[in-house]
């Protein structure tokens, strides 16, 4: 099996939800933790990330990994990534197909890589060390961006395809990304969407973003919206029933506001795998073009 | 260089320096060229840090107010890149960053109150360990005691103030009306038992006792050490009752 038996529908763990996710035993299938604010020696952050493991299914979410990064790989992360692992028994690993810093900084953001064949070697060595070291397929996620390189003469969805297919790993797939990236870089999403290896994709990101009028930022603050719907929609339609969560890191509202959300997706997902056609229509000429461009690799 | 660390090391020193020489890499578009898009990057990066800041010291914003402490986060980002690999430990250097810099040292209350909001912090996160029990204490043999240590919980933190800090603090998270701040040197002792974080003062004594044994000094020579602070009389007795009182907050894990 390339891929790991599905959860469901979840939410991001948040700190404001913790005792409302402990009172309540709200709806959620499953939920993706933030490594990052578990890799901390003990107390309350890791005193509650154990008890919600042993109420719900978790998967960990990294921003840290800087798989692009040309900077050494960080020996130590990796150590105490593999040793939260071991404790918390997630169903999967995540991180962002990015890069974070080189030359022993972090800038703390997830910047874009050029898309090029040194980029794509130099990342697929990596998630293959990467995955030699925690001894599991990891999931790397597209990120949102909002600047393009000279020298990119790759597609980031031809990419992100080949790094999946040569490093052997799996993909996490932010519609809400896919679609402000779209924006602010003039794509077709769709193009983007029928180009991914669906058998790859082991978790769907759901997110809202804002609105700067001439582009699009992702900030995880607001609901999602309907854009991102309909792209969800499609997607199902290309990847099946694949876990699905929703991703709220600013003004975070009530528990009760997002697991109405997440209900919203799971009407979405029934509908559309039923064949209800709630999914948009797809010109035939996208689908065409994408793949024209996959089989070209470019 | 390979052209991948060019880049990178261009882009990274556009972010935390300014530096344009990544422009020339970047393609813009007509509706949002080159500069809106690399200072999309700038901004975050900014922001992103700021905001930790923010999260690390939240009685220290509240005090300076939304426009001092964003000065103050713009100077510090400016002077402090991240080695972190998360941002949870960005900002330890505020303190000492408050202490030297120009603009603050005539407030050196602020220095203190963002020493006590970094301790706190690794109060809150540090290792667990399970509290030392009075059965297991008792159960060593009398001739042991005198050259017995005691091994402490991974939380137990020790400030010297020189301000009513501690109270300054607990008024900003409260939102309660806070005191003036004022000179009230005092030690104190900061720790967590399970998951609740505490922190009382000490007397010259129990402060004296207390680091001697942080440091590994033996039981006899605690004693001593109390015998000089307290008198010969009293020493016996105080040393049982800075113990007790140690045992029963859950500050010893263990002995050696």
């Amino acid at each position: 099996m390339l891929r790991y038996p599905a959860l469901g529908f979840g939410l991001g763990l948040r700190v404001d939800h913790y005792e409302a996710i402990l009172a309540e035993s709200p709806r959620v299938d499953w939920f993706e933790v933030l490594t990052e604010n578990y890799l901390v020696p003990g107390g309350k952050p890791l005193g509650y990330l154990m008890r919600m493991r042993e109420r719900y299914p978790l998967v960990m979410h990294g921003v840290s990994l800087s798989i692009g990064s040309t900077a050494p790989l960080d020996r130590d992360y990796l150590r105490q990534l593999k040793a939260l692992a071991a404790r918390v028994e997630p169903a999967w690993i995540s991180d962002h197909l990015c890069w974070t810093g080189v030359a022993g900084r972090n800038t703390h953001d997830l910047l874009p890589l050029p898309y090029t064949e040194e980029a794509l070697a130099h990342v697929v060595e990596r998630v293959r060390m990467v995955q030699d070291v925690l001894g599991r397929r990891i999931l790397l996620e597209n990120v949102s961006s909002y600047v393009a390189f000279r020298d990119s003469p790759l597609t980031e969805w031809g990419f992100l395809a080949e790094i999946a297919a040569r490093a052997d790993c799996l993909i996490l797939l932010d519609v809400n990304n896919i679609y402000v990236s779209s924006v602010n870089h003039e794509f077709d999403p769709l193009e983007y969407l029928n180009a991914i290896p669906a058998e790859r994709v082991q978790q769907i990101h759901l997110a809202g973003h804002e609105n700067h009028g001439d582009y699009l930022i992702d900030t995880h603050d607001h609901p999602v919206p309907d854009p991102v719907w309909r792209l969800y929609a499609a997607a199902l339609e290309r990847c099946g029933a694949v876990s699905t969560m929703i991703e709220r890191d600013d003004h975070i509202p009530p528990l009760g506001e997002l697991v109405a959300e997440l209900e919203q997706a799971r009407a979405l997902a029934a509908r559309t795998l039923s064949g209800g056609g709630a999914g948009p229509q797809r010109p035939q000429t996208t689908a065409r073009r994408a793949e024209r461009l996959v089989a070209g690799g470019t | 260089m390979s052209a991948l660390a060019h880049l990178q090391g261009e882009f990274q020193e556009y972010l935390l320096r300014g530096a344009p020489a990544v422009e020339a890499q970047v393609l813009g578009s007509a509706r949002v060229p080159v500069a809106t898009r690399l200072g999309i990057y700038a901004g975050a990066y900014r922001s992103r840090l700021a905001d930790a800041l923010a999260a690390n010291y939240p009685a220290l914003a509240k005090l300076l107010g939304a426009a001092d402490f964003a000065t103050l986060a713009v100077d510090y980002v400016r002077a402090h890149d991240s080695p972190f690999f998360s941002i949870r430990y960005y900002g330890d250097q505020l303190p000492a960053f408050l202490a030297a810099h120009e603009d603050y040292t005539a407030a050196p209350v602020l220095a203190e109150l963002a020493r006590w909001e970094w301790t706190m912090t690794c109060v809150f996160d540090a290792a667990d360990a399970a509290p030392l029990a009075h059965t297991e204490l008792a159960s060593i043999p009398p001739q042991r005691w005198a050259r017995l240590r005691f091994v402490w919980h991974p939380s137990v933190h020790r400030l010297e103030l020189a301000w009513n800090v501690p109270q300054l603090w607990q008024a900003l998270s409260d939102d309660a009306a806070r005191p003036p701040a004022t000179l009230q040197a005092a030690s104190w002792l900061l720790w967590r038992r399970e998951l609740a974080t505490y922190f009382r003062s000490l007397s010259a004594a129990e402060a004296a006792a207390l680091d001697a044994a942080r440091s590994g000094w033996p039981f006899a020579e605690l004693c001593e050490l109390l015998c000089e602070e307290v008198g010969e009389a009293q020493a016996p007795a105080q040393a049982a009752e800075l113990l007790r009182g140690w045992l029963a907050a859950g500050l010893i894990v263990g002995t050696s």
